[in-house]
């Protein structure tokens, strides 16, 4: 699409790869994202932490954009290290969360189960493990319907 | 020709081409992990057995097993399925390093359909340390075209 027009000492809004590239280049400071504050993580953490859900993430790419914007421009974010440490608490909380629910989904034998606000980052994570289980797991509850079909499948 | 009555070893797929509930040619011995003496260790705390030693195909000779007609099938069956629920955690835990402990020890003891899964959950640990580091971007030989062309110096002289 169409970007600009660039006029200097006025903020632009570009895509991430082009903001990236400029500031590569040193031609432009960038300005984080609103949610990028050591505030605002905190109350995120916290209530990851507290809560059994999963919490709406400010933005499906918290993870990427974090990663990028702490790697090419950690001298335009305030409390860089901090906002760093609080991302991966907030990281580890919600994919030790995810493993608790599929422990349970498995334990309890679900057939269905709904995770809202995961990203597609915590997803391809675990993702390939879980299909897997749950596949095995299937077959072996398949067994124990009577009727030749049932066994006959090869691990 | 054989006695009627006599006991063989056969391979799975032998037995299972042989087997006819109607016509009852042969009837099967279950393993002993299989029976109920070993059953009910395994409901007791699936976690500590050496499926490996016990096996390695626990779950998948477990299920062809079912095949035959005994009577215990059932129990089987859903011994089978209970064990591998119990052992679920330990594998994903571990397969995910969430406790940073030494896996190998625990690896030792999985039939080989866990150490399949251990091996999924441990690559998408390494996929994602591999992005957390910046590998990710990184264009890397491929190992097909790594070793083209590659000969010793001392060759090329002729």
């Amino acid at each position: 699409g169409d970007l600009g027009p660039f006029n200097p000492g006025l903020p632009v809004e570009v895509p991430v790869w082009l903001a990236i590239n400029l500031k590569q280049r040193q031609k432009c400071r960038l300005i984080p994202p609103e949610w990028m504050d050591v505030e605002k993580l905190e109350e995120i953490r916290d209530r990851e932490r507290k809560e059994d859900t999963f919490t709406p993430m400010p933005s499906p790419y918290y993870m990427e954009l974090t990663k990028l914007l702490l790697n090419y421009a950690s001298d335009n974010i305030p409390k860089a290290d901090e906002i760093r440490t609080l991302v991966k608490d907030t990281w580890d909380t919600r994919i030790a969360k995810l493993r608790l629910s599929a422990d349970s989904f498995v334990r309890q034998q679900e057939v269905h189960a709904k995770l809202d606000n995961l990203t597609l980052m915590e997803i391809n994570t675990t993702g390939t493990f879980l299909t897997q289980a749950l596949d095995h797991m299937y077959k072996l509850r398949a067994n124990l319907q009577p009727g030749e079909s049932a066994h006959s499948q090869d691990f | 020709s054989f006695v009627q009555g006599s006991k063989l070893e056969i391979p799975l797929w032998l037995a299972k081409g042989l087997h006819d509930s109607k016509r009852r040619i042969i009837s099967v011995e279950l393993p002993k992990i299989y029976k109920e003496a070993w059953r009910t260790v395994f409901s007791a705390d699936a976690s500590v057995v050496d499926l490996h030693k016990m096996g390695p195909y626990y779950y998948g000779f477990g299920s062809q097993l079912l095949n035959f007609d005994n009577p215990e099938n059932p129990e089987i069956a859903q011994t089978i399925l209970q064990t591998f629920i119990s052992r679920f955690r330990r594998i994903m835990d571990s397969s995910q390093n969430a406790y940073n402990e030494d896996t190998s020890a625990l690896v030792a003891r999985m039939d080989e359909l866990e150490r399949a899964l251990f091996r999924a959950g441990q690559k998408g640990l390494n996929d994602f340390q591999c992005w957390e580091k910046g590998q990710a971007s990184q264009i890397t030989v491929s190992s097909l075209v790594q070793n083209y062309g590659k000969r010793k110096f001392t060759d090329m002289d002729d």
